[in-house]
């Protein structure tokens, strides 16, 4: 059996002021001018960087700082048609950018992940030229996922501008940006792929050192399902299915009824796993067989 | 374990990269899973509806594997 595994200003400005570009439809304003002036906005929001859902309020743009201990350039340490994805994604360009807002002791790219000095230097013109090949050669869309996207919310942008207008974009995510983040992103990409990792508070803050998850991450599904296409991943994590997995698909079935959910069983062990006893293996067939009894007792629309 | 690689101009495109984890039972994981790598899964696999899934989706990049 094979399994697919995933476990992830300018001086003076003040976010709240910035004039953020609005949305358009793709038929009166291009995408690409759009996501050009709004990666100036991001770019100088890094200033007082309020991208994700700490909200620090650091200075990026003087160097390395915060809680994702990010600056203000971009590295990318992955980039390549991948099949991994959900089939009505595949095959994409995936474009990963180094640098995370969360610390998941299970990141299966914890290296990158946590360090967004890894990888190497973006370079836009050569890595939207491999973009473009790979969506003439069959790619039917590209992602930018992370680490965390948002970090790199800037960069992000740059990279949808000088992408082809018709591109179908994916916004890989883990759902903890912060509104102004949001109000960036806003019509840009036609699928959020967004996890919605963990139950409750508690195990947030233990195994990814995040305060304030769940509303965070709610907020963020709500609001993405209403501006774009939305799908749900969830990681089956050993010795969670009753404290994670069922209130996420509780919460699912209530207030996103209809939403597709892809539920991922490949969990692997990786990075610092090994700190928690139960994350030490993968998920057994017992556990793996109730998360998909709970999944469709709530008639959640399941996809691969 | 991954290698660092260049996206500049002055360097050749980068390596692919899919990891793998093989469990004592058998079980294959697999991370960033490219066309190639998924062809030779498919081929190691044929009856295995998972990956077979991927590759039907990937048509354009199935050749890169094939013969």
């Amino acid at each position: 059996m094979i399994e697919v595994a995933s476990n992830e200003q300018s001086v003076g400005f003040r976010p709240h002021e910035a004039r953020i570009p609005p949305r358009c439809g793709r038929k009166s304003t291009l995408r690409s001018a759009l996501a050009r002036e709004r990666a100036k906005v991001a770019r100088a929001a890094l200033a007082q960087c309020r991208l994700c859902g700490h909200q620090c309020g650091v200075d990026r743009l003087a160097g390395p700082a915060g809680l994702c201990h990010a600056g203000a350039e971009a590295r990318v340490f992955s980039a390549q048609t991948e099949v991994s994805d959900e089939l009505e994604l595949i095959p994409t360009f995936a474009i990963a950018l180094s640098g995370c807002d969360l610390r998941c002791d299970f990141c299966i790219t914890g290296g990158p992940s946590w360090n967004p000095r890894e990888g190497a230097p973006l370079r836009l013109n050569p890595l939207v030229e491999r973009a473009v090949a790979a969506l003439q050669k069959g790619a039917r869309t590209v992602m930018i996922l992370g680490g965390e996207p948002t970090v790199h919310l800037p960069t992000a942008l740059e990279i949808v501008a000088a992408l082809p207008e018709d591109t179908k974009l994916v916004w890989k995510t883990n759902a903890h940006g912060s509104a102004q983040a949001r109000e960036l992103l806003d019509g840009l990409f036609d699928v959020w792929l967004a996890d919605y990792k963990f139950g409750n508070d508690a195990c947030a803050r233990r195994l990814a050192k995040v305060p304030d998850y769940v509303r965070v991450v709610r907020e963020n599904l709500l609001w993405a399902n209403g501006h774009s296409e939305l799908i749900v991943r969830h990681l089956v994590m050993p010795g969670h299915v009753g404290c994670c997995w069922r209130p996420v698909a509780e919460w699912l079935a209530a207030e996103l009824p209809g939403v597709k959910v892809n539920l991922r069983s490949g969990f692997w062990p990786a990075w610092h796993s090994f700190k928690h006893s139960e994350l030490r293996g993968t998920v057994s067939r017992i556990e793996g067989d109730r998360a998909w009894q709970i999944a469709r007792g709530h008639g959640l629309n399941l996809i691969e | 374990m991954k290698k660092q690689r260049e996206l500049s101009n002055d360097s050749p495109a980068p390596a692919l990269t899919t990891e793998v984890l093989i469990l004592p039972d058998g079980q294959i994981l697999v991370h960033n899973l490219t066309p190639t790598f998924a062809g030779l899964l498919a081929r190691l696999n044929p009856g295995c509806e998972q990956i077979a899934s991927r590759i039907t989706h990937h048509a354009a990049f199935h050749h890169e594997f094939s013969d």
